[in-house]
């Protein structure tokens, strides 16, 4: 594979990948923003697959697997059992309303650009190109945590913030060692485990799994 | 063949296959819906019979109504005349660029509205207003998908683009071309008035943005209208098609290479009609009030087609 | 050229005393119109002999006001083209007012309208002239004063005098940012343009900066910038239609014309963050004016918000100028600069149009409110079709010269995506992106202005009444609607010639980058092309082929006028149909983020019964987000400041005498101090 091709695939999958966070933005509903997530996470695996392809990396490609596995099938089937279960209330509207969170989103990509311009110019790998699309990956999530009232899509928004980390470091060192990678899967379980107890035990109080009721517990 | 006699000739395949085409996707959107449908050739009868139709003008409208289907068909046309339909280089290429088409379409929706407030009926008025709206939203998308273009090509001009896409056959997999191909498929969708922006089989008042507008015209004048609005849907699909897939289109004025451009052109014709038959079974139209949700979601397509398109460099 | 200089201000200075000296009636009117009308031609002839390259034009008056230094008047390629556009409006304008002033004829009022008219124009016209500091302030001030007056003609109308008053402050704050800019611009030495270029190359980077920040909130509140353009949306209704098409049409162009010479000429130009400031203010302008002329109601209002678009569109093109050239890309940037100058010329050739055209219909009906409006086009059919002519312009739709401008301007916005800075590159992107978002919103606001006012059934009686304009209105708009079509047509002659101007100005030499191809227009490194001329024939062509191909096809059967479909309802009256409110509501809902109107709705239920509703009013209101948040604290706090001062006129007379020695005391130790020294 030529360092051409590597290139514009590696953008081909950093924009899929960014595109699965910004369907989140737009699309409404918990199905649809568990489907953003599946596929972001599929993209990146098969993202993944493609620079421990070009590296020659055996590890990518386990990681790839195990991502897969791991947040394209295991976390979508976890969700959904949530979903199921809390998800059956009326859309709430999000702080800032659809078409500006898309233009914001819009913005933040620019933003990454001009954020990993020196980045950029100073690697020599040919995957750089999708860097700055990762950057604003991490950056949308962000802003999906922040804007989001469910406190459903503020856990799908902290997933795609560590896609986004993942992307990044797969794009920018060509790999992440293994042992690393398992380490940060462990963590992001086990973070994802305390997320559901805790949207568990909102909607236990609350009858709902809006973020804004949080504010009640003052009284 | 001289080069100018090239002009009126791709002016008449478009305006004769224009219904054709919106036959061919009412009849497969029909056998999608399981239905029998009428047949592909139906649009052809249907303006025989408008035309030999007597008009009935609303007392209310003024010089303007009778005008403004000739300014749409008129504008329509010329915009067939600057479009890649069948050559590359273009006949009249000097002369406008990708800019003057959407400007020169934007002119038919103007003048279109102006008839719909014209006779002073509430749904004229609604539908002139939903329309402009839904056009000044579109704008912003179809620039930067034009420059996106554009960019890589070096040039808006038409000929160019669909040239450097036959120069390097890889470029028509880039990113940058990906993405602006779906922020231009979302926009046609937006500016020929197909679902899920608005029905074009409806006649509910209320549902209605195109049919609103036309919902006084009668006779010759309704031929006009909806002759002009299929050849609208084949120059978006001719420019989806050739810009983005250029192979068929005849570099050389011969009568073979010509032939076979229009064979090309009706089978990328019917490749996107299929695509919108498919899609306006399986989704269903949208509120007007989630349209410009649609239409930032196509402009952060065109936003990233632009920045994938000068930033991989 | 010298004769055509003094056969312009002879022409202009007569007008004013004839309209003075003849009286109030139609011989003073006519007489100060047509002279001015020579004026007024005399200065195109000046401009285009300017232009055509040839001798410069120069003249100093020393003994004219020796004490403050003598006055200096000079023309070159720039000032041309702003003299030419002024010209361009004045002609029709003068004509037009003729006709308009017509209700003044009998009242002292018509004698200080014909002179501030005339004193208007002559001051306007020497702003482009002026080769020296004295001469650019003294008729800059001039103009300034001669509009405030010529907007407080009607001065019985309620908010008449609120709009003369925002106008007077903003024009005096500007004045104060223009004199501190040329003060430190002249550093001790002569107020001659020539002195200044010399010493502005030496001047520090800091002073030039604060130079230029002054100058552009001097010549931006003149433009009509955001968030300086308070005034306009103020001013322009409340003066007459004539006045308004001047100051919309060529005033607020001088702002640009300021810019520009001390901007490029004078200081030669500056560090990039100059151009990205003028960028970010021109894109925010445009999108922003056009947003609210789409709320709008008041045809004249909405008039001056589009004003205030296209004064930003002009200003996104200097402003790429200005950055092009400090990325030292000096084809592109001439390229921007003449397609800014163009649209400045466009500018004031359709909305000089359109101002006329609103004033005809408020000389037909009293109104200005499109909800009572309607159906003109049947009892003003010359006005309602100038006035389609004047829409399709401003909408920027081809084949017109709104829209031929628009192409040069995306045009000249391309090369800066290949920019090496990032920054410059996501700069281009996003100015790109609101152009086109609000070349969009323009063709949908035109839709509404015209639409509502000239078509479908009139919706009440005065618009029923309406009654063509008179044969002097009805010339003046159709000589600027031709000038469009012309403007169009001839813009492979006259885009050329602007380039040429430009060339020099971002400091390329003087004939400037190659934009003409016979008879298409094309980019500087000839990649993009388009010809006006073949758009417009093809157009006009396959209109006609159509027109006679169904005549001869189609059914022969006549015509029938029946009722419009009404969904089986019978009776079809005005109330029943769109209004301006109405067609612009699926865009207010949509930026209702951004407009955030104020809602009140009360409903009258019957007192028996809560069932039964007797009456419901509804009123919701748009209060500009700079209005509400920038003007409305600082007017707070300066009326603050003056109630303390109040306190001094105490209205004693033994307090005034007190002052009095106390001043001459003080000045007296000053003098003794000062002495000792």
């Amino acid at each position: 594979m030529s360092p051409e091709i590597v290139s514009q695939l590696s953008v081909g999958g950093s924009t899929l990948v960014l595109l699965g966070g910004l369907m989140m933005l737009w699309r409404r509903g918990v199905a649809a923003h568990i489907g953003a997530f599946t596929f972001q996470s599929v993209a990146l695996a098969a993202t993944m697959a493609m620079v421990g392809w070009f590296a020659g990396d055996w590890q990518l490609w386990a990681v790839a697997v195990l991502l897969l596995l791991v947040k394209g099938i295991g976390i979508p089937l976890l969700l959904k059992r949530m979903g199921r279960r809390f998800g059956s209330e009326r859309e709430l509207e999000p702080y800032v309303n659809t078409a500006t969170s898309l233009l914001i989103g819009g913005l933040l990509v620019l933003l990454a650009y001009i954020v990993t311009a020196p980045l950029v110019s100073v690697s020599r790998l040919p995957t750089r190109t999708g860097m700055p699309l990762a950057i604003g990956l991490v950056f949308v999530s962000l802003f999906i945590i922040i804007s989001r009232k469910k406190a459903l899509t503020q856990v799908l928004g902290f997933l795609m913030l560590e896609n986004g980390i993942a992307l990044l470091a797969v794009l920018g060192t060509h790999g992440i060692p293994i042992i690393v990678e398992i380490g940060v899967f462990l963590d992001v379980a086990l973070g994802f485990i305390v997320m559901q107890v805790f949207v568990y035990q909102i909607h236990e109080t609350f009858e709902s799994i809006d973020v804004e009721q949080l504010n009640r517990l003052r009284e | 063949m001289s080069p100018w006699l090239l002009g009126p000739v791709q002016a008449a395949v478009a305006l004769m296959l224009a219904p054709g085409l919106v036959g061919a996707i009412r009849w497969m959107k029909a056998r999608l819906q399981s239905r029998q449908g009428s047949p592909p050739w139906q649009p052809y009868l249907e303006l025989r019979k408008l035309f030999a139709k007597e008009v009935v003008v609303s007392s209310n409208a003024s010089w303007l109504f009778r005008a403004a289907p000739f300014i749409v068909f008129g504008s329509t046309v010329t915009v067939t005349l600057l479009v890649p339909l069948l050559t590359v280089p273009l006949p009249l290429g000097g002369a406008g660029d990708l800019l003057v088409v959407v400007y020169l379409l934007l002119l038919g929706t103007f003048f279109l509205a102006l008839a719909g407030l014209d006779p002073g009926s509430p749904f004229g008025g609604m539908g002139a207003s939903r329309e402009m709206t839904v056009a000044a939203l579109a704008e912003p998308t179809v620039a930067l998908a034009i420059f996106a273009l554009a960019w890589g090509a070096g040039s808006t001009n038409l000929g160019q683009i669909a040239s450097r896409t036959l120069i390097t056959p890889s470029e028509a997999l880039a990113p940058g071309h990906v993405l602006a191909f779906a922020a231009i498929f979302l926009v046609t969708l937006a500016e020929t008035g197909r679902l899920p922006v608005d029905n074009p089989s409806t006649h509910l008042e209320l549902t209605m943005i195109h049919e609103a507008m036309v919902l006084e015209y009668s006779g010759r004048y309704l031929a006009l209208i909806e002759w002009a609005a299929a050849l609208k849907l084949l120059v978006f699909f001719s420019l989806l098609g050739n810009l983005f897939a250029p192979w068929g289109v005849a570099s050389a004025i011969t009568p073979g290479a010509l032939l076979w451009a229009v064979l090309a052109l009706a089978l990328k014709l019917l490749a996107l009609g299929g695509v919108i038959a498919l899609v306006e079974t399986h989704i269903a139209k949208l509120r007007l009030f989630r349209v410009p949700e649609l239409l930032s979601a196509s402009f952060i397509l065109a936003l990233l087609a632009v920045t994938a398109s000068f930033l991989v460099r | 050229m010298r004769a055509l200089f003094f056969l312009m201000v002879s022409g202009y200075a007569t007008g004013a005393a004839a309209s003075l000296v003849l009286g109030t009636g139609p011989l003073a009117r006519w007489t100060s119109t047509l002279v001015a009308v020579v004026g007024a031609a005399a200065g195109l002839g000046l401009a285009t002999g300017a232009s055509m390259g040839g001798a410069a034009f120069s003249l100093e008056a020393p003994d004219l006001l020796a004490s403050a230094g003598g006055l200096a008047f000079g023309l070159d390629g720039l000032g041309a083209v702003f003299l030419a556009l002024t010209s361009l409006v004045a002609a029709p304008s003068a004509l037009y007012g003729a006709g308009y002033s017509r209700a003044w004829d009998g009242r002292p009022v018509q004698r200080q309208a014909g002179f501030m008219l005339n004193l208007f124009l002559l001051s306007m016209s020497l702003v482009p002239l002026a080769d020296g500091t004295l001469t650019f302030l003294l008729f800059w001030e001039g103009m300034s004063l001669s509009s405030y007056f010529l907007v407080m003609t009607e001065a019985d109308r309620p908010e008449v005098s609120g709009a003369g008053q925002w106008y007077l402050g903003m024009t005096q704050m500007g004045l104060a940012c223009l004199l501190g800019a040329f003060l430190l611009m002249q550093a001790g030495g002569p107020a001659t343009f020539a002195h200044l270029r010399a010493a502005g190359a030496m001047l520090p980077a800091g002073t030039r900066d604060l130079v230029f920040v002054l100058a552009l909130i001097g010549f931006g509140s003149k433009a009509g910038l955001i968030p300086l353009h308070v005034w306009l949306p103020r001013a322009h209704p409340a003066a007459p239609s004539h006045v308004s098409a001047l100051m919309s049409g060529a005033m607020i162009k001088m702002g640009v014309y300021g810019l520009l010479r001390i901007g490029l000429d004078v200081l030669g130009g500056g560090p990039a963050w100059w151009g990205a400031l003028v960028i970010g203010l021109g894109a925010l302008s445009a999108v922003l004016g056009v947003l609210y002329a789409l709320t709008e109601d008041d045809l004249k209002r909405l008039l001056a918000y589009s004003s205030v678009e296209n004064i930003g569109v002009i200003v996104l093109g200097v402003g790429a100028a200005f950055l092009f050239q400090s990325l030292q890309m000096l084809p592109a940037a001439a390229f921007a600069l003449a397609a800014a100058l163009f649209h400045a010329v466009n500018h004031a050739a359709f909305k000089g149009l359109l101002f006329m055209g609103a004033g005809a219909v408020l000389h037909a009906t009293g109104t200005r409110n499109m909800n009572r409006l309607g159906g003109l086009i049947r009892g003003m059919p010359w006005t309602a079709a100038c006035f389609l002519l004047g829409s399709v312009a401003i909408a920027g739709l081809p084949p017109l010269n709104g829209f031929v401008s628009e192409w040069l301007l995306f045009q000249s916005l391309l090369p800066g995506i290949g920019a090496p800075s990032p920054l410059v590159a996501v700069l281009m992107v996003l100015a790109l992106g609101m152009l086109a978002l609000t070349a969009g919103l323009a063709a949908a606001c035109f839709v509404k202005a015209f639409g509502i006012t000239f078509l479908a059934i009139p919706r009440s009686p005065e618009a029923v009444a309406a009654h063509e304009a008179d044969r002097s209105m009805r010339t003046g708009m159709i000589v600027l609607a031709a000038a469009c079509l012309l403007l169009s047509v001839g813009s492979f002659v006259i885009f050329p010639r602007l380039s040429t101007v430009a060339a020099p100005l971002v400091g390329l030499p003087a004939p400037g980058p190659v934009v003409r191809a016979g008879l298409t227009l094309q980019t500087p490194d000839g990649l993009a092309q388009m010809s006006p001329v073949i758009v417009t024939v093809g157009l006009g062509l396959v209109v006609l082929v159509a027109w006679l191909a169904v005549k001869r096809f189609a059914s022969r059967r006549p015509l029938r006028v029946g009722e419009t479909w009404g969904c089986g309802r019978v009776v079809q009256t005005p109330r029943m149909e769109y209004t301006s409110t109405a067609f612009a509501e699926p865009l207010r809902r949509i930026f209702a983020e951004f407009y955030r109107p104020t809602e009140d709705v009360s409903i009258d239920f019957h007192p028996d019964s809560r069932y039964f509703v007797q009456s419901i009013s509804y009123r919701s209101a748009i209060l500009p987000w700079f209005d509400r948040y920038l003007y409305a604290p600082v007017i707070a706090r300066i009326r603050f400041w003056s109630e303390r001062v109040l306190t001094l006129q105490s209205g004693s007379v033994h307090a005034y005498l007190a002052y009095l020695v106390a001043a001459l005391v003080l000045l007296l130790g000053w003098l003794v101090v000062t002495g000792q020294r």
